[in-house]
């Protein structure tokens, strides 16, 4: 990884793209979560998915449709590719993640893989990305579901390529990678070579909708399913364990109203907004 | 009995949603109704995402799909608020696919693919609305040309569209299944006068008076076969029945959940007022008759997907849809009491919009006859 001159790079992310140029061989990782309406959170606060229907993490179809987009620009492919347990068959499920574009395919599902945390689920994927190859992982910037911002950099470390997160935007050019990240206070532009994983921010692009010939595409497109044995995986032990997941307490609405412009309606108002916080 | 969608429909309702809710805010669409203006953007994001399309051959660069998913396109685009009764006319340009000639078409797509409307439909005349045999406007030939005489009412979208699907007589024919004919007129041409009549719902269309006097056209103006006019609009007649009970169960729907969502939240006597008897009688009836219509609608798309006459079927489908859903949308601005009068909120839009689909595309005397017959018929 080279951190170029801003004003230089800057420039180049504006340049043109050539499409044939620099094929790549993308993959675009995916989780799928419960879906946040169905959530039932029971009275001791811990959390029910039981009647939860399961849907493609927003932020990740955030991952597949920059995949897409450098695809459509350099040429090549783009794979999807997500690990889990047998939630992951739902046949709905494999068309919707390729009706967003992706070629193929690949799900590696073991039962080992239930609820698994994000060190588990890293040597999951860099252990099925080494058997698809590529040039390029992109990743959400976070699960939909517990967000620990972690899968994208451990799956970097494990395969030891260059490895970014909060990314903005993308441009691939000659072989390598121009890309932005927002942080705090200032932007920063960076060459990257290949290979390469990436996390992308929700605001990089806004995924494409999918139209019924994309759909009725999807049913038709190649998807492979790999047990952790097949990727080569033995030890699927986990080196965190969540505990439990409790929901906020929740409060009764007090619905006090409170009439009046006065200085002292005012200083009431803060003191009970100041003893809720 | 299978009640279930295809993975297919439902990422499809899916993709609708997703559109709709990101891109087109209930602002967008209030402000549409507000200025009477035709919500284009809209339009055309439904054709760049393929919906707008959908049911048209693919040569033409549509979808085909079934009846069914056709009106699950329609009822969801209904139920998120949006304007449905703009999606009702992806048959007529079916009917100009099937029937146009060549330029015909091309104009036709070339104008629906950027979201715009390319013709209206001129059937209804003053003393022609129901009774459509009554048609009067006539075409006449001289000196090569054809000629076009009449006066159109309640035509849809005249005011956008740069063309008229005509229905004229020819009086000299006696029978009157061989004594109309359409013609393609462009509403630019000389001696075509609009003028637009003020509504009280269907803000985002205009619907127009349209004289013609004296409106030369050409003989390749004509639209499929001499005398063939109202055989040639038969062919999705049902469907687009259909269509429009399928609008009228997505207003519903729209209504009654922004109806229980209130009940749950809106505070009286120190309860929500879902909590009162009387407002839970009302959404249980409204979810009565939402199912009633639900079932009728599928039930008559899968009928015509699998070659099963509705005659009789569309027709009462039509008939309880269009007064079922007024009577859901009423009782959803009665829950939500003043704030449901306003326009402030999308029930008062709903309310004012839906009450048209009683009158047009056969009124429910007329869906009383058909059906009325039919079920004769049927125990003679």
């Amino acid at each position: 990884m080279v951190i170029n001159n801003i004003a230089e790079n800057t420039k180049k992310l504006g340049a043109k793209q050539t499409r044939g140029e620099t094929r790549m061989n993308i993959i675009a990782c995916y989780k799928i979560v419960p879906d946040e309406k169905d959530i039932q959170v029971r009275s001791d606060r811990s959390i029910s998915i039981d009647k939860a229907e399961w849907v493609i993490g927003q932020y990740d179809l955030n991952a597949v449709e920059a995949a897409m987009q450098i695809y459509e620009a350099v040429g090549g492919k783009v794979t999807a590719l997500s690990v889990g347990d047998r939630q992951l068959e739902n046949s709905k499920l494999k068309k919707g993640v390729l009706s967003r574009g992706p070629q193929e395919l690949f799900l590696v599902i073991d039962e080992a893989l239930s609820g698994a945390d994000t060190n588990l689920t890293a040597r999951a994927l860099a252990a099925a990305a080494r058997k698809i190859g590529f040039d390029l992982i992109i990743c959400g910037e976070g699960s939909q579901d517990l967000y620990s911002q972690q899968v994208g950099i451990q799956l970097g470390q494990i395969l030891n390529v260059p490895t970014l997160n909060a990314v903005s935007r993308i441009v691939a050019e000659n072989g390598k990678l121009i890309v932005e990240r927002s942080l705090e206070d200032e932007v920063e532009v960076l060459e990257v070579s290949l290979p390469a994983v990436i996390s992308v921010t929700t605001d990089i692009n806004q995924p494409r909708i999918a139209s019924m010939k994309d759909i009725l595409a999807a049913g038709k497109k190649p998807v492979t399913q790999w047990s952790l044995a097949d990727v080569g995986l033995n030890d699927a032990n986990r080196r965190t364990e969540i505990l439990y997941t409790l929901a906020p307490e929740q409060a009764e609405r007090k619905r006090i109203i409170l009439e009046g412009e006065s200085e002292e309606v005012l200083d009431k108002f803060y003191e009970l907004l100041r003893k809720a916080i | 009995m299978d009640f279930r969608k295809t993975e297919e429909q439902e990422l499809l309702l899916e993709s609708l949603r997703e559109l709709i809710t990101r891109e087109f805010s209930e602002e967008y669409f209030k402000e549409c109704d507000e200025k009477h203006q035709y919500p284009e953007k809209f339009m055309k994001a439904l054709v760049d995402n393929g919906f707008g399309l959908l049911g048209i051959p693919e040569e033409y660069g549509g979808t085909p799909v079934d009846t069914l998913t056709l009106i699950l396109v329609s009822e969801e685009i209904a139920r998120l608020g949006a304007p449905g009764y703009l999606f009702g006319s992806v048959l007529q340009i079916d009917d100009m696919l099937t029937f146009g000639s060549e330029e015909q078409k091309k104009i036709t797509m070339e104008l629906t693919k950027q979201g715009k409307i390319a013709f209206c439909l001129g059937i209804t005349e003053p003393q022609a609305g129901s009774d459509t045999n009554a048609i009067s406007t006539t075409f006449t030939r001289k000196n090569g040309k054809v000629y076009i005489n009449g006066h159109k009412t309640f035509i849809t979208g005249a005011m956008s569209a740069p063309y008229m699907l005509c229905m004229t007589r020819d009086f000299s024919v006696s029978d009157l299944s061989r004594a109309f004919t359409m013609w393609w007129v462009p509403m630019d041409a000389p001696g075509v006068r609009i003028e637009p009549l003020h509504k009280i719902g269907w803000f985002m269309q205009n619907t127009c008076e349209v004289y013609l006097d004296n409106v030369e056209i050409e003989e390749k103006d004509i639209v499929g076969r001499e005398g063939y006019g109202f055989i040639q609009l038969m062919k999705n007649f049902e469907v687009e029945r259909l269509l429009m009970a399928a609008i009228a169960l997505g207003q519903a729907e729209c209504a009654f959940e922004d109806a229980a969502r209130y009940a749950n939240q809106r505070v009286q006597f120190g309860k929500p007022i879902g909590t009162f008897q009387l407002i839970q009688e009302k959404l249980t009836y409204m979810a009565i008759k939402i199912e009633n219509m639900r079932n009728m609608v599928y039930k008559c798309a899968w009928e015509k997907d699998n070659g099963i006459s509705l005659q009789v079927s569309s027709a009462l489908a039509k008939l309880y849809c269009a007064q079922a859903s007024f009577e859901v949308i009423d009782d959803a601005m009665q829950i939500m009491g003043g704030i449901g009068y306003t326009t402030d909120h999308r029930i008062s839009r709903l309310w004012r919009d839906n009450r048209i689909n009683r009158i047009g595309g056969g009124t429910d005397q007329i869906m009383i006859h058909i059906a009325g017959r039919g079920i004769l018929k049927q125990y003679r």
